[in-house]
Formats: C-alpha cells, structure tokens, sequence
C-alpha cells in the first residue's frame, strides 16, 4: 500500500510545486513508483514543471467526475517509467473538489503506487483541506523568510488539529551567504519557532528557475546543488539515514555572539 | 460567524445568540460547536444561554440542548425574556437554577479570580491563527508563537518563549499578570492597559521575566519568587 505525502505550505511561491516534481524524480530514480497529483484546481502547473504539459488528455476532476479511468488520466513520465503525473483540471475552481473525493481517489492510488504526492495549492481553504486530508505525512515548505514561517506555523496548527502525524519541514531556497552576514533567518531560528522535524534544506540555486522553464527538473541529474538537496530528502523519506550538510555557515562572529544572547 | 458568541464567566460559558431565525442560529451554533479546535475547548463545559433579549420556546430550547449534549455540554441556565424562563421552568419543572446574578446585570465580575477559576494548562507549542481563551489563569507550557492569540480573565504564565499577543485580566482586572520564561509579545494587554514590544531587539531576555500594571502602566521584570 503506498503512501500518501502532502505537500503544502500556506504561502505561496515558496516552492511546493518544485519541491513535489523533484522529490518525485529523486524517489522514481531510486526505483519507487510514484504517483505526483497537481490538487490545485484552476491552476495547474505541476505538469509545466515536470514537462508534461503537452501530454494532458484527462485530468483529475475527470477521473473523480467518472470521465475517464484513473489509468488514462496518469501520464507517465518518459524519462523514468516509475514516475507518472496526475494534472489538475485548469477550467474549474477549488470549489468542486471535496474531502471525501480526494481520499477516495488516493485509496485508489494506493494499489498502485509507493508514494502518492499531492502538491497542495497554497492558502488554508478548500483547496489545502482536501489536499491534507488524504495524507499519510505532511511536509511544509518554508523559505527563511518570517512571513513564510508565519504562514507555515499557521499550518502547522490545522494540520496538527486534523490529528495527521507531525509534519516535518523543508526549509527551501536558503542562501548560505547571507546567513553568514546575519541578513537571513539561519536553520536554527526557523527550527525555534517551528519546533517540528526537519527533513531537508534545499539552498538557493538558479538552476531552478531554467529547469522550471524547461520542464526538466533539477533532481533527473546529481550535479547541481538544489538537486542533490532534494535527493537526499527523498532518501531520508526513505528512512536512509542522511547527514546534514553544513549549508549555513554560522561561525560568523555576530551569529556566534546573537547565539550566545538568544540563551 | 458574528451572530454567536462565546465568552467564559465564573459561572460557566456564556453562549449569546445574536439575531436570526431560530433555526439559523441553530446551525451557526452547530457550525461553530463542531470545529475540530473548538471541540475539545467546549467538552464539558456548563453553558449559560443568553437568547439576545428574544423568547425561546420549548421546542427551540430541546434542540439547543440536544445540541449541546452531542458536545458533552449541559446547559445550566438561560438569560432572556421572562417567557424563556418560563418554557425552561415548564420543561425542567424548575430543576434549573435561575442565572447567576453577576450575569444577569450584564457584566462580568470585575474582581480577580483568586478562588474559583480552575487554571487552564495547554502542554504544546501555540501557533499563528491559534486564540486560546479561558475564564481563568492561562498555563502554558511550551512556545506561543507570532499570530497566536492566548486570552485570560486571569493570569498567564508561559514556560516558554511568549511572542504572540497576550491579554491577562481580559475581563477588566488590572491586577492580573503575564510572565514567561521569555516575555517578546507582539502585544501585551492587562485588563485595560496595552503596551507593544520595543522596536529594537531586546536580545537579551533572560532570566523570566513577569508584567503588571503599576502606578497606570505596564511594567516588565525580572520573575523572582
């Protein structure tokens, strides 16, 4: 019976439709079957970002709505056979999606896949409830930024109050550089306030922006350093155990001295 | 979401029930008594049925209490027109007592509440969105983050980093206090006195620290027994 992982964040931007495309590659190059769903309604994107947007024939709302099979909507990924997409429909809204439906068709999913990834819209309504609702495991995606850990304490809180196991966090696009100036919100700070598991930090890369562009997704290939981040969360979702990188150099001296009166 | 609302006394909660058709109100009251957050809030809890001022049949008065058993909750008293008294007394054959007096004048006690409000203790970190209220002391153990609200008629005490808005004495009593291992609210109020952290960074903000109002002002601390 696979899993089913939600993906999600509160703020938007912050990187859960790149962050589902790439744990999907990571997890489909280490030989398990992955299902990745676009839960976002009226704009869909996950399928620009995998490449496979020119492949769409049915999308979700058909395979729920009984227009189609669930085996015709999954499109499978080309580049590796274990990974296949389901769209979201890009010409309705969140509205005609529910609960019951979104859990019904993960079951489905279940039979045939390790791991179901939903990429959940951002904000806390309709939208993100039936995406949650469904998951086995929650990861929250978080910039350092406060006004993206704001929005991922936030939900935090609705997942922990729809009694789903704690989620662990991804803090993404983190740029080492400028922790080091003490100009960015170190893993430390982020990890106080949100007090869950961290499983990953992915830094700051612009290879992100070109593979997004080009639908071709940073973790197909190990060399650039966003990618290899994101193949390490997939084998620590794994239960491999991986150690951190050391990305925030905090030896700075105001860090050290900023530390030392935080106690 | 404004026609009902919810407040906690000495006496028990306090439910208002704002204007609407009886069986709107109803379903508000339901809707709202369902939320996954407020659930465990309400369980248990007595209830005092203020009905706006307009009169409560028995019919209307059986289903607010069935409603309120689903929630593990009793309904001790009703507030209103004397012909709501009448249909509760004609229903319970007078096994209800009247309201509490300090509610029927349309205020809440205004004295501390040093002998009995139970402390609510919440054992968890209080995230952004999340407003804990209570008819009395507020223990929380754990972190209340940014954009978390916790709301006392009595003290609140935070064993831990307190960074959301905190109101102690939230029913008008200046003489209660909020301490925290580390006392960074966004907003602090006691009783009627608001006082926001300092714009620069206190970066040093240990050993815990305690606020009161003394001589019209919030003052903050050092916690010493």
């Amino acid at each position: 019976m696979g899993l089913v992982v939600t993906i999600t964040s509160g703020k938007g931007g912050v990187g859960k439709t790149t962050a589902t495309a790439n744990l999907g590659v990571a997890l489909a190059r280490r030989g398990q079957r992955i299902a990745c769903v676009d839960a976002d309604i009226g704009l869909r994107n996950l399928d620009v970002v995998m490449g496979l947007e020119n492949r769409i024939v049915y999308d979700l709302l058909d395979v729920i709505e009984g227009r189609a099979k669930l085996r015709q909507a999954l499109i499978k990924d080309k580049r590796l056979p274990e990974l296949q997409l389901l769209p979201a429909a890009q010409k309705r809204d969140k509205t005609a999606l529910t609960d019951k439906q979104m859990i019904k068709l993960c079951d489905d999913l279940r039979k045939d896949f390790d791991f179901i990834l939903i990429d959940s819209p951002a904000g806390i309504e309709g939208g993100f409830k039936y995406s949650v609702a469904p998951a086995d495991q929650v990861l929250i995606i978080a910039t350092p930024e406060v006004s993206s850990v704001r929005d991922a304490d936030r939900v935090i809180g609705l997942v922990e109050a729809q009694e789903k196991p704690q989620p662990r966090l991804i803090i993404n696009r983190m740029r080492p550089s400028m922790v080091k100036r003490g100009e960015m919100l170190d893993t430390a700070d982020v990890l106080e306030i949100l007090s869950i598991e961290l499983i990953g930090i992915v830094p700051e890369d612009e290879a992100i922006i070109t593979s997004t562009n080009k639908g071709h997704p940073v973790a197909l290939e190990d060399h650039s350093p966003s990618g290899a981040a994101f193949t390490r969360i997939a084998q620590r979702m794994l239960g491999e155990p991986v150690p951190f990188q050391v990305l925030d150099d905090s030896t700075g001296l105001f860090n050290r001295l900023s530390r030392i009166f935080q106690r | 979401m404004d026609t009902i609302s919810f407040k906690g006394t000495r006496e028990g909660l306090l439910i208002t029930l704002g204007e609407g058709a009886w069986p709107d109100v109803l379903k508000e009251l339901a809707t709202q008594l369902d939320r996954p957050s407020a659930q465990s809030f309400f369980k248990g809890a007595r209830v005092i049925l203020d009905s706006g001022g307009r009169p409560i049949a028995v019919t209307e008065l059986e289903k607010f209490i069935a409603l309120f058993a689903q929630h593990d909750m009793t309904l001790t008293s009703v507030m209103g027109e004397e012909k709501t008294q009448q249909a509760l007394i004609q229903m319970q054959q007078g096994s209800l007592p009247p309201p509490p007096e300090s509610l029927t004048h349309g205020k809440i006690e205004e004295e501390p509440p040093e002998n009995a409000l139970q402390a609510l203790l919440i054992h968890r970190t209080v995230r952004s969105g999340q407003i804990i209220r209570h008819s009395g002391t507020i223990v929380v153990i754990g972190d209340v983050n940014p954009g978390a609200e916790v709301i006392a008629e009595g003290d609140v005490l935070v064993w831990g980093k307190l960074r959301g808005v905190v109101h102690a004495g939230a029913s008008g009593n200046d003489n209660a206090m909020v301490g925290a291992l580390i006392l960074s609210p966004t907003q602090l109020r006691i009783g009627g006195y608001i006082a926001r952290a300092p714009d620069e960074k206190r970066l040093n903000s240990w050993p815990a620290e305690i606020a009161r109002v003394r001589d019209g002002q919030i003052i903050v601390e050092p916690w010493s027994a």
